[in-house]
């Protein structure tokens, strides 16, 4: 059994034999840890809802599924497709979960009242957070990024860091979930989804129309299924372009809803 | 688009700009061939070997007037066999007609014991049926080997009690003039093939070697 501690590209060829990684299971055990230790500490006084419960253990199982074996090595060394699908899961499905997860009274506990708070509100400014959003999300696809930190399982685990670090900075604005992190009203919440769907499609328009594989890591790498490098990469693109764009739609709808329904209540008063 | 006014455009382009170029490589000189350049050139050998449909190949003579890629390897490799050919595979058939069809791929097997003509014909089919696939007794493809300038394959024992045969992962590339010029590590990319191959075909080579 061959353990290493976080999925990096191998160079050799696929296996299904299970592989362990260590630093997959530190970081989902230590969600569930805190998560569980800080509902205990506050028994009695406030409590989680069954849906903030299950939707933190959806969050939780969907990083374990997509790090851990065998979508995270799939996604390290093998196909662009898995490593698309890997960054849409973990930076724009995961951050909402964790957060609709995580109740006010607890998100308050972990940011405290000084520097912590102090860095969240000033990432989740929406100028400062569609930077990181948008910067993150096209240099953890530029080639020589990919090629260069894929290799490595820090370089490898940095990229996934990364991108869970760009959803939250892109969710907290769109779903405000303190008052502390002077959220922006409505309007300003579907003008910042909407702004953050343009720039993902540059590199997904590569990924899908590009010739020729643009990365030499998953060009070169031994073939796991009956695609070619260049089937893969356009399915990546896809799943990039439809897949991102269908959860930002989405969201801005959702948000729209919201803002008309409560200017309906307005003029009803 | 919305770009807020203090994000500096230039870094944006850069970005952007690097997407599209791949941060690759730089280009070569115009005329400049990504292979690996063999001075004094190859000539090319002079072979005969079984091709799948049992028959002779007189390699010299077969391939007399085309670009020839000659290529050892076995169809149970993991990784380099497989992937060298679906590379090449992959932009032959993206290439115009006189192109393509000015460029031959001859694989010789290192595995004459379980590479029989049917199994080697069907693993060839699934990258390109115009692939040509050669076999014959190890001593007389390690000769051949030898004497085209690359290391003899070896038996290499696996875990699971089987074998897999070490070779050479190089692609050399004979042009109309019958010699090689350049040949192509593992790893070679498809963008490679795409800048060389017509430029082997119209005779760059001559003007690299003078």
């Amino acid at each position: 059994m061959n353990v290493t501690w976080w999925c990096s590209a191998q160079n050799a060829p696929w296996s299904w034999t299970w592989q362990a990684y260590p630093g997959v299971w530190l970081v989902v055990g230590s969600l569930i840890v805190g998560y569980v230790a800080t509902a205990r500490r506050a028994a009695g006084r406030t409590h989680v809802t069954p849906g903030q419960g299950g939707s933190f253990a959806l969050g939780v199982l969907l990083v374990w599924a997509m790090l851990d074996w065998p979508l995270g090595p799939l996604a390290a060394g093998y196909l662009a497709s898995v490593h698309t699908a890997q960054y849409l899961v973990l930076a724009l499905i995961v951050p909402p979960l964790l957060l609709h997860g995580s109740p006010p009274w607890m998100l308050r506990q972990w940011l405290g009242t000084g520097v912590r708070l102090r860095i969240a509100r000033g990432l989740t400014r929406p100028l400062i957070a569609f930077a990181i959003f948008n910067v993150v999300m096209v240099a953890t696809h530029l080639p020589a990024v990919v090629d260069t930190l894929k290799v490595s399982q820090l370089g490898s685990f940095a990229i996934d860091v990364s991108w869970a670090i760009a959803g939250f900075a892109f969710w907290i604005p769109i779903m405000a979930p303190l008052p502390e992190l002077a959220p922006m009203r409505l309007p300003g919440r579907i003008i910042f989804a909407m702004a953050n769907l343009f720039l993902p499609t540059v590199p997904a328009s590569f990924l899908t129309f590009a010739e020729y594989p643009i990365y030499a890591l998953y060009e070169l790498a031994p073939r796991v299924s009956g695609l070619s490098a260049v089937q893969d990469q356009q399915i990546a693109g896809l799943t990039m372009k439809i897949g991102g764009g269908l959860v930002i739609f989405t969201t801005a709808s959702i948000l729209f809803f919201q803002w008309y329904r409560r200017e309906e209540d307005k003029t009803a008063i | 688009m919305v770009v807020p006014g203090w994000i500096p455009r230039g870094a944006l382009a850069a970005l952007c700009l690097s997407l599209v170029h791949g941060c690759g490589a730089p280009d070569p000189r115009p005329g400049e061939l990504r292979g690996a350049h063999l001075t004094p050139p190859w000539p090319k050998p002079d072979f005969t070997l079984t091709d799948t449909d049992g028959d002779d190949f007189a390699f010299r003579k077969e391939t007399s007037g085309s670009v020839t890629l000659l290529f050892f390897g076995f169809t149970n490799c993991p990784d380099v066999c497989p992937v060298q050919l679906a590379n090449l595979a992959a932009v032959l058939h993206r290439q115009p007609g006189e192109i393509a069809n000015r460029v031959r791929v001859v694989f010789v097997t290192t595995d004459p014991a379980r590479d029989t003509p049917d199994r080697l014909r069907a693993w060839l089919d699934r990258f390109d049926p115009a692939f040509v696939g050669l076999a014959g007794p190890l001593d007389e493809v390690n000769r051949i080997l030898r004497s085209v300038g690359l290391a003899p394959a070896v038996k290499v024992p696996t875990n699971d009690g089987g074998y897999a045969m070490g070779h050479a992962a190089q692609i050399i590339a004979y042009t109309e003039d019958e010699r090689a010029h350049v040949m192509y590590p593992s790893g070679t990319r498809q963008e490679d093939w795409a800048h060389d191959l017509p430029r082997l075909v119209r005779g760059d080579w001559a003007r690299i070697d003078q």
